[in-house]
């Protein structure tokens, strides 16, 4: 619950906040831009290929994984960009995916999320891709941390505003 | 980095927010969806909202409320005002029950908006000139129409006019649209030239069942979930039906559906999680889902290509020696003179059944060991001497086979003479690709050989040199029709002919100049007048020398049924199409009607008179236009099946507003005793829909090999591998909406080939080369995925995509029947690649799609 409190919801109208939020031509609506929490979530040296760490975040009813999957992936962090993080929550109607050998699958409907491609759906019914965390890492002392959330978390009209 | 922009938030309906009730617009499903409106700025909130759903709380899984990042747009109205759009999946739809697929999940993607990624929707009429299009008026465009049409049916008859329109519900716009299209050309201009969205003829493409009394869609979705055994030939639900599947089809694998069954059965029937028969030549997504769910109640057989109905006779000639058939059943609802018939050409009763199944495992490829599993899972009674329950569903593997006739026929008579019809968990009939919503007048070939057939083949007609006008509506035959590239290099040269005779001297402005120089272009050159009426431009419509921009989905009222329940529903009008652009009924009439008035004009009133009747103002009024064709639908229960299986004959668009997602399952019938309007939820339970109600049965032909556009081929070490193709479970058709959203086309970026690995190997292939396909009729680049899909020898295509198609490969073949083609199967060689596309490399997924194992 400690991470609740340091939410904030930033009111913007800037043209530049628009612009940000309305990517690759589709209309969206940029009500507000959030501030996520940063947090420490795992040393990258303790990491192993293709073992997933489970973490909560952006609050502790969010559960997500880390890992890494031992090549290059979009919005990879580390040595070979390939230390990735996701939301477990599947996008299609919610049942918790599993980390299985690059991918995230789910056992409702067998919808397959490539973690090396942002989450695409590659197989499956999610019409949205899983929702990526972005992470940042340390160079000084290897501590990876997760900083935001790309893209909606299942089940959620935002992904900091839950009550 | 991420490959696309990213939502993290979403605007909420206000309480007030306009609430439309619709249907998806892609699949044979037909998912109910809800529809909000908004004003951009004025949002609900999370306590108080028009979802009628607290937001502020963690949704929970599988509770039937989704409201994902791609259900949501901002459209803007004629008023110049933005609004917020959702579009939801209905939880209280018994289709879907909440659930979508990842097609019908997009469909707010897919609405106009004036910057987005649809903002290139066709919005004025446009004429080829020397440069390019222009836009013309409406008035211009149908002047042009109109003028032109008339003088070439004057001129050179009705069949200098062609066409090649869609007939189906939904995307394209259901009942309104064909009772319109049906009007102008069946009616009004009487060309034997006409052709159904892909195909090269106009035909159904099931008279083998139809023309036995048997209308394809006679079963529930209920059934799914009743049947002890499904039956899933050549039609990949899960991919291409996906929420039939896994909302109807999976529970009953899973055992989740007992108690239903239990309800439903006889007192001591067995009720049992169900199994399911999949023949297939590929092993596609539904067969590894269903393996996954449980693999020892899933039977695989992969016939070899074309071969289909010597298995469906082989499963029956099994059924039949081990007298898994109620004779008094047959004697009672089948027509018993014709079924010697059957005996002796289908069923070989002639030959020893050994002798014969060792002709039907050397044909098919498939084992005797097999053929009896296949046949006892489908027909032999369960314990207790209870009927078995089994719903067999074929689709394009079936019909887009070779000889389409006796494919259908086949295994339409399988289910009959072992009684799976009618009867609550049976049928047999289509899965469907796309929705229904088909009311015209009689078209000019009632039925196959066998009933007045067969149809004119357009395709060869138009690239033939025949016909003066060629209007597409609503399809795009560059990629879709068959032996494609041949078809696209006629039309194209025909096309340039025409605009090279127009240009020299000019192009006239106006428009009966225009139309004066076309017809005198007529007499000097083989040049042909295109017209292609769509949502956007197509590949076809580049040589188009006139585009028409129609409305699409939410744009008008429209109404269709979905294939499984056939549920008649309304799917309303929630926006504004761009620009000018008008629903397909109404382009047809403004067309019509002129034409109408120039024979008028003439002094002609037989040809007046035959474009009349076109003069409706709304959409309701067309509804209702279509249903007189429907003819009297006064009934009992007993006597729906001689009721036309679409008939809505006094439904109007107001009582189906009042329904919203439970709709009404037609054929709609009066009943006589209440008055009332009853839907029907199975068929076929007290008769068929033949003149004395009886089944007809047929005797199919024997194996003779194949045709000569592909025996060519056989034995030539130049083309080693068999070639069949279908769909892929992301994208809808040719792509047209598909291939404007990124996550769409990022997924699917180019054609791809399905390669066994033993294949592969030999060529040196691995997931993620590209390779061409070829052979003599053309060729297609493709994205390479190297996995257990195909058998050795057997290669797989995606069939068309919108950067390139596999039609390109296909014969010119049609059944001589039905004139339905063999999209499934040909000849090709495979030459890797040496080259990789970069850009889409690095946004496609390379994992294995038919690998659903978990961890």
């Amino acid at each position: 619950m400690s991470d609740i409190s340091r939410r904030k919801f930033l009111q913007t109208t800037s043209a530049s906040a628009l612009l940000l939020f309305s990517g690759l031509g589709r209309e969206s609506q940029a009500a507000s831009v959030q501030s996520y929490p940063s947090r420490k979530i795992a040393n990258i040296k303790d990491l192993k290929v293709n073992e997933a760490l489970a973490f909560n975040y952006p609050d502790e009813n969010s559960p997500c994984v880390l890992v890494n999957v031992g090549q290059e992936a979009a919005g990879g962090i580390g040595k070979g960009k390939s230390v990735v993080s996701f939301s477990t929550r599947c996008t299609h109607m919610g049942c918790p995916l599993t980390y299985n050998n690059g991918r995230l699958v789910c056992k409702c409907h067998y919808s397959m999320f490539d973690v090396s491609r942002n989450g695409q759906t590659y197989q499956g019914l999610a019409s949205q891709w899983v929702a990526q965390v972005v992470l940042r890492l340390d160079a000084a002392t290897g501590n990876i941390f997760a900083e935001g959330v790309d893209g909606l978390i299942y089940g959620r009209i935002g992904n900091l505003k839950l009550s | 980095m991420s490959l696309t922009k990213r939502k993290d938030t979403l605007p909420i309906p206000p309480v007030d927010a306009e609430k439309y009730t619709t249907v998806c617009q892609y699949c044979s499903v037909g998912c109910g969806y809800n529809v909000f409106v908004w004003p951009e700025k004025r949002n609900g909130t999370a306590k108080s909202n028009a979802f009628k759903v607290d937001l502020s709380k963690q949704g929970q899984l599988m509770s039937g409320f989704s409201y994902t990042e791609t259900m949501h747009n901002v459209i803007t109205r004629k008023n110049g005002n933005r609004y917020n759009l959702a579009i939801i999946p209905a939880k209280e739809s018994r289709i879907n029950k909440g659930d979508y697929s990842i097609r019908g999940g997009t469909n707010a993607l897919t609405a106009y908006t004036p910057t987005g990624v649809t903002k290139d929707r066709l919005k004025y009429p446009l004429l080829r000139k020397e440069n390019g299009f222009v836009a013309i008026s409406w008035d211009d465009a149908v002047e042009i129409i109109a003028t032109l049409t008339k003088s070439s049916m004057d001129k050179y008859g009705a069949d200098s006019v062609a066409m090649k329109f869609y007939d189906h519900g939904s995307s394209g716009l259901g009942f309104e649209d064909n009772w319109g299209a049906g009007k102008f050309f069946l009616s009004g201009v009487k060309t034997q030239y006409l052709s159904i969205h892909n195909r090269p003829a106009y035909n159904s493409e099931v008279w083998g069942s139809r023309e036995r009394g048997m209308h394809e869609l006679n079963y529930d979705v209920d059934d799914a979930r009743l049947a002890d055994t499904i039956v899933l030939w050549g039609s990949n639900a899960y991919e291409g039906a996906t929420v039939f599947y896994t909302e109807h089809i999976m529970p009953n694998l899973q055992g989740g559906s007992i108690d239903e069954k239990k309800s439903e059965f006889a007192p001591g029937e067995p009720a049992e999680e169900g199994r399911i028969v999949i023949i297939d030549p590929r092993k596609n997504a539904t067969t590894t889902v269903s393996q996954d769910i449980s693999a020892e109640r899933v039977l695989h057989l992969r016939p070899n290509l074309g071969t289909d109905w010597i298995l469906a006779n082989a499963l029956a000639r099994i059924a039949w020696e081990n007298n898994w058939y109620d004779s008094a059943y047959l004697q009672k609802r089948t027509d018993m003179a014709t079924f010697e018939d059957y005996k002796s050409k289908s069923l070989e009763l002639a030959k020893p059944f050994a002798a014969f199944l060792a002709d039907a495992e050397k044909i098919t490829g498939v084992s005797r060991k097999e053929m009896e599993e296949a046949a006892a899972w489908m027909a032999k009674p369960k314990a207790g001497g209870f009927k078995r329950r089994t719903l067999t569903l074929y689709e394009k593997g079936i019909i887009w086979n070779m000889k389409n006739y006796d494919q259908v026929a086949a295994i339409a008579q399988l289910s009959v003479l072992t009684h799976n019809v009618g009867r609550p968990g049976t049928g047999c009939g289509r899965l469907g690709g796309h929705q229904e919503g088909y009311v015209r007048p009689g078209a000019p070939t009632p039925g196959s050989i066998y009933a007045g057939g067969p149809p004119k083949n357009v395709d060869k007609y138009i690239t033939g040199g025949g016909g003066k006008i060629y209007w597409v509506g609503a399809t795009d035959p560059y990629l879709s029709t068959p032996n494609s590239k041949f078809f696209k290099k006629s039309v194209k040269k025909r096309a340039n002919n025409l605009l090279d005779y127009l240009d020299n001297g000019g192009i006239p402005s106006d428009p009966k100049a225009y139309v004066a120089k076309v017809l005198e272009a007529y007499e000097k050159t083989d040049g042909l007048f295109m017209i292609v009426q769509d949502i956007y431009k197509t590949h076809t419509s580049e040589d188009a020398m006139l585009i028409l921009p129609a409305a699409g989905w939410g744009e008008a009222v429209d109404t269709s049924i979905n294939c499984h329940s056939r549920l008649l529903r309304i799917y309303d009008k929630f926006m504004d199409a761009p620009g000018e652009a008008l629903p397909d009924w109404k382009i047809l009439a403004l067309v019509g009607n002129k034409i109408k008035a120039l024979y008028t004009a003439d002094g002609n009133k037989e040809m007046a008179a035959r474009f009349s009747g076109m003069e409706w103002k709304t959409d309701a009024e067309v509804f209702a236009d279509g249903a007189q064709e429907f003819g009297d639908n006064r009934a009992t229960e007993a006597e729906e099946a001689r009721l036309s299986a679409e008939c809505y004959k006094g439904v109007t668009h107001e009582m189906l507003r009042k329904l919203g997602n439970e709709g009404i399952q037609t054929p709609v019938r009066q009943d006589p005793a209440s008055g009332k309007l009853v839907g029907t939820k199975r068929r076929y339970q007290y008769s068929f829909a033949s003149k004395d109600g009886l089944f007809k049965w047929y005797g199919t032909d024997a194996w003779t090999g194949y045709p000569s556009e592909i025996a060519k081929y056989i034995n030539n070490p130049t083309y080693p591998f068999w070639f069949t193709t279908g769909r892929s479970q992301h994208v809808w058709q040719t792509m047209y909406h598909d291939k404007r959203i990124p996550e769409k086309l990022m997924t699917v970026p180019l054609p791809y080939l399905e390669i066994h690995p033993d294949d592969a190997g030999k060529l040196n292939l691995k997931t993620g080369d590209m390779a061409e396909v070829f052979n003599e009729e053309g060729s297609c680049l493709a994205l390479v995925y190297v996995n257990d899909a195909t058998k050795p020898g057997l290669v797989f295509g995606i069939m068309f995509h919108a950067k390139g198609t596999m039609n390109n490969l296909t014969s010119s073949y049609t059944d001589p029947k039905t004139t339905i083609p063999w999209y499934k199967g040909t000849k090709v060689g495979v030459k890797k690649y040496n080259g990789k596309l970069d850009d889409a490399i690095k946004t496609v997924s390379l994992l294995s799609n038919n690998d659903f194992s978990m961890p």
